[in-house]
């Protein structure tokens, strides 16, 4: 692919709200630990005690947005429209609100989510099994639609190119950058807001949880666990050529994408996540950037502390790279944000391009300086993708 | 160099008026009514009861029974069109699986049913009655993967959830991918399912008609919900012709835009719609005096009748009394995700035969819908190019283009546009 700039991004994390407080908090993380009373905004853990799930502390939507309009918002969107809005600020795409720089019809956003509002969708059915399905708020129900998040970024922040949302489980934001890249190259925006978002929720939690992956007593030892938590995070990506005639400051640059998917063994199963599939995205994602894996100074990997696809990972970086790579493990400070999980690798992966030490490494030595990291996203279901960035080129 | 032509090479649907090329074809020309009173959920309370429901479609028929365990109907659906549209394309496995085949499939909720009957049991039964084995089949991300698994594919895996334009977003991605070198070939589609949460929620929406869909006509009111699922085999050129496919209809451009206005009604002066379907044209390379054939959004509603009505003459002027236009939703109800994914078929349907399928109830012409409306009955006419065009909920507007082979300058360079 052709370099791709990005000037700015937005980030609501677990970590804190904005571009500075996530860079700062990356500079020294801790890793997560659960409130004392146990009590989230969406769900009560006391219940749970054992549980692990995380949400972006204190948010309050109405701080960035405003009052107005956000009765029938859910969260997903909430954690969607800040941190989009946040990100094209960052970008000098806006100042106060407004477009100062490219027109609305040239901006347009990709936006990656693996389960919906399921806040929306199990409150609705909730009603209509409880009450009456008479009762269902139609204010809500555009909300029950997989891609509602987007189109709501769309509405508030006024972007009128292209509006796409994805769904590739843990894949996709990270596919969100192909997705982007190909309709860069077609002239249909010049920017375009790249990420994705996911909210807890209780219906999640409960999933995950019964699914045995969040420290279950009995489980723990053979599955590992996952700190399930939420989060939004869009980079502004723009054609390289028009952010630089319009003089905005260029913090990175998307190099190259690879994506690569396998069948699980068991046909019984839905689940397998793959090494052998992530291999291969690596490997493409470094033929598409025409770099050699040792052009890569340290990984933004998605594990997440689930052995099964951490040891797919493990193996499959291993066999790239050789063991001496460094690997950090931004979801061990983030949580497993599932399909935002891959815009979080990416702002990580600017954050230490943009002069932050990389922190939270699994293996190999943080390198002193960083010019180009891999990001890598194993899915579930045999899924896997890759994107690398690099610091932008002087000029 | 100029991006690969993007070729349609096999076909395969799932609807409410027949399974399969043929069936669907023949229901097409004789303007067959798939619309009928729903059973797959109770509706009594709901105020509605007629649907666009596919009676004739058993899983079981298509899939293995470890298929049928591992997923919902939704996937069911699309897998089945896939086979079907593999079958059709007479392309061998080895040509099918690897890292050059790419799935992308569109959808609105997925499987929603799946989610649904999780909610059910925790409310009526508690946590410890959901069945673990059933959790992990919730979640569009799946459709692709059951289609990627399948046929062993190893390309791209994508859901992209476009509200009621995903079908058209699903080929038009899929045509992207090969343009961009990204995939030789690519099985590109849609599905859904008619399902209560839905159903009630376009009912609430008081957007609903109680027993047919009449798109453009006076006394319309409303669209009926349908559920179905469409996969294209979309191949480049070069591949198509290394294996000597019979080619059905070339991908043109296609028109991305997104109102930015409302989470449910048109924007007022339709300027996305009317930019996405200009787009399609234009990046087809020909201009609006090209076009044989609009297959229309056409959901039957008031709003969307008038607002489609407005980017017709917009784009067709004085011309626009002479392009004929249809709405298959008066056949099939609306399908939502996968509405625009069936139509494609349709599109080709009318590509191949030279036949505009009929918009079935239209009796009273709407003066604000001054169109060419293909009235109750087939014609025939002109089909070298036609457009498919998607305007949905939340401002997503998508417009396909899809000619005869051969009629097509050659597609223009990227990054130059």
């Amino acid at each position: 692919m052709l370099p791709r700039a990005i000037t700015g991004y937005g980030v609501t994390s677990t970590l804190g709200i904005g571009h500075e407080a996530f860079v700062s908090q990356l500079r020294s993380p801790h890793p997560l630990e659960p409130a004392p009373d146990r009590k989230l905004a969406t769900i009560d853990l006391v219940k749970y005690p054992k549980a692990r799930a995380f949400e972006v502390p204190g948010f309050d939507a109405s701080k960035y947005l405003g009052d107005k309009g956000l009765r029938t918002l859910d969260r997903l969107t909430k954690l969607a429209v800040v941190a989009a809005r946040l990100a094209l600020a960052d970008s000098g795409l806006k100042k106060d609100n407004q477009f100062v720089a490219l027109s609305p019809e040239r901006v347009g956003i990709v936006c990656s989510n693996a389960y919906g509002s399921l806040e929306a969708i199990t409150e609705l059915n909730r009603v209509a099994k409880l009450e009456d399905p008479r009762y269902i708020n139609p204010a809500v129900f555009p909300n029950t639609v997989a891609n509602s998040a987007s189109g709501y970024v769309s509405i508030w922040e006024h972007l009128r190119a292209l509006n796409v949302a994805i769904s590739d489980g843990n894949c996709g934001a990270l596919d969100a950058v192909a997705c982007a890249d190909i309709h860069l190259a077609q002239g249909r925006a010049d920017a375009i807001l790249v990420g994705g978002a996911e909210a807890m929720h209780e219906a999640l939690f409960l999933a995950f949880s019964l699914l045995g992956t969040l420290d279950h007593p009995d489980h723990v030892r053979q599955v590992g666990h996952l700190s399930l938590a939420e989060g939004a995070a869009f980079l502004v990506v723009e054609r390289e050529k028009i952010a630089r005639a319009r003089g905005a400051q260029v913090i990175g640059e998307i190099v190259g994408y690879g994506t690569s998917f396998e069948s699980p063994e068991d046909g019984s199963t839905l689940i397998g996540p793959s090494g052998d599939a992530l291999g291969r995205a690596v490997l493409n994602a470094l033929a598409d950037a025409k770099l050699d894996p040792s052009d890569v100074d340290v990984v933004a990997s998605s594990l997440s502390g689930l052995h099964r696809a951490d040891d797919a990972e493990r193996v499959a970086l291993d066999r790239v790279f050789g063991e001496s790579i460094p690997v950090a493990a931004p979801k061990l400070v983030l949580g497993e944000t599932l399909g935002a999980g891959g815009a979080f690798g990416m702002a990580a992966a600017l954050a230490w391009i943009e002069g932050a030490p990389p922190s939270i490494m699994i293996s190999g030595k943080a390198p002193d300086h960083v010019e180009t990291v891999l990001v890598t996203s194993l899915g579930f279901y045999g899924n896997a993708s890759a994107v690398i960035l690099r610091a932008p080129e002087k000029r | 160099m100029n991006p690969a032509r993007v070729l349609v090479t096999g076909l395969g649907v799932v609807s409410s008026i027949g399974l399969g090329r043929r069936a669907f074809f023949e229901a097409l020309a004789e303007g067959k009514n798939g619309i009928s009173r729903i059973e797959s959920f109770d509706t009594s309370r709901i105020g509605r009861d007629y649907g666009g429901e596919v009676k004739v479609f058993h899983a079981r028929d298509h899939l293995t029974a470890a298929e049928t365990r591992r997923m919902g109907r939704c996937s069911a659906m699309a897998l089945a069109a896939a086979r079907m549209a593999v079958e059709d394309a007479r392309i061998r496995p080895s040509h099918l699986g690897g890292p050059r085949t790419s799935i992308v499939l569109g959808t609105t909720m997925g499987e929603a049913d799946v989610l649904g009957d999780i909610d059910r049991t925790w409310i009526a039964r508690g946590l410890s009655a959901i069945r673990r084995a059933h959790l992990p089949k919730y979640g569009s991300t799946l459709l692709p993967i059951h289609l990627a698994r399948a046929f062993g594919t190893e390309g791209t895996v994508i859901a992209l959830p476009a509200a009621c334009a995903a079908g058209n977003y699903a080929i038009g991605y899929g045509a992207d991918l090969i343009r961009q070198g990204r995939a030789d070939v690519v099985l590109a589609g849609a599905t859904e399912i008619l399902q209560e949460l839905q159903y009630s929620g376009f009912a609430r929406l008081a957007a609903m008609a109680h027993t047919r869909c009449q798109p453009f006509d006076l006394n319309r009111q409303g669209l009926i919900v349908g559920e179905g699922a469409a996969v294209l085999v979309l191949e480049s050129e070069a591949h198509a012709v290394k294996r000597g496919a019979t080619v059905s209809a070339e991908v043109g451009g296609y028109g991305l835009t997104c109102d930015g206005y409302h989470i449910t009604r048109p924007h007022p002066d339709a300027v996305g719609s009317i930019e996405a379907m200009r787009q399609a044209i234009t990046r087809s390379g020909l201009t609006p005096s090209d076009i044989d054939f609009v297959n229309a959004h056409g959901t039957g509603t008031k709003a969307n009748d008038a607002a489609e009505s407005k980017v017709m003459h917009d784009i067709f002027g004085a011309r626009t009394k002479s392009v004929p236009i249809s709405s298959m939703k008066s056949l099939i109800g609306h399908c939502m995700g996968a509405a625009s994914a069936i139509e494609a078929v349709g599109c080709i349907f009318t590509l191949e035969t030279g036949i505009y399928p009929p918009t079935v109830g239209y009796e009273t012409p709407d003066p604000e819908c001054d169109l060419d409306v293909v009235a109750n009955v087939a014609r025939t006419g002109k089909a070298d190019v036609v457009l498919n065009n998607s305007l949905a909920f939340g401002g997503y507007n998508a417009v396909a283009c899809f000619a005869k082979p051969g009629v097509l300058p050659p597609p223009p360079a990227l990054e130059a546009l």
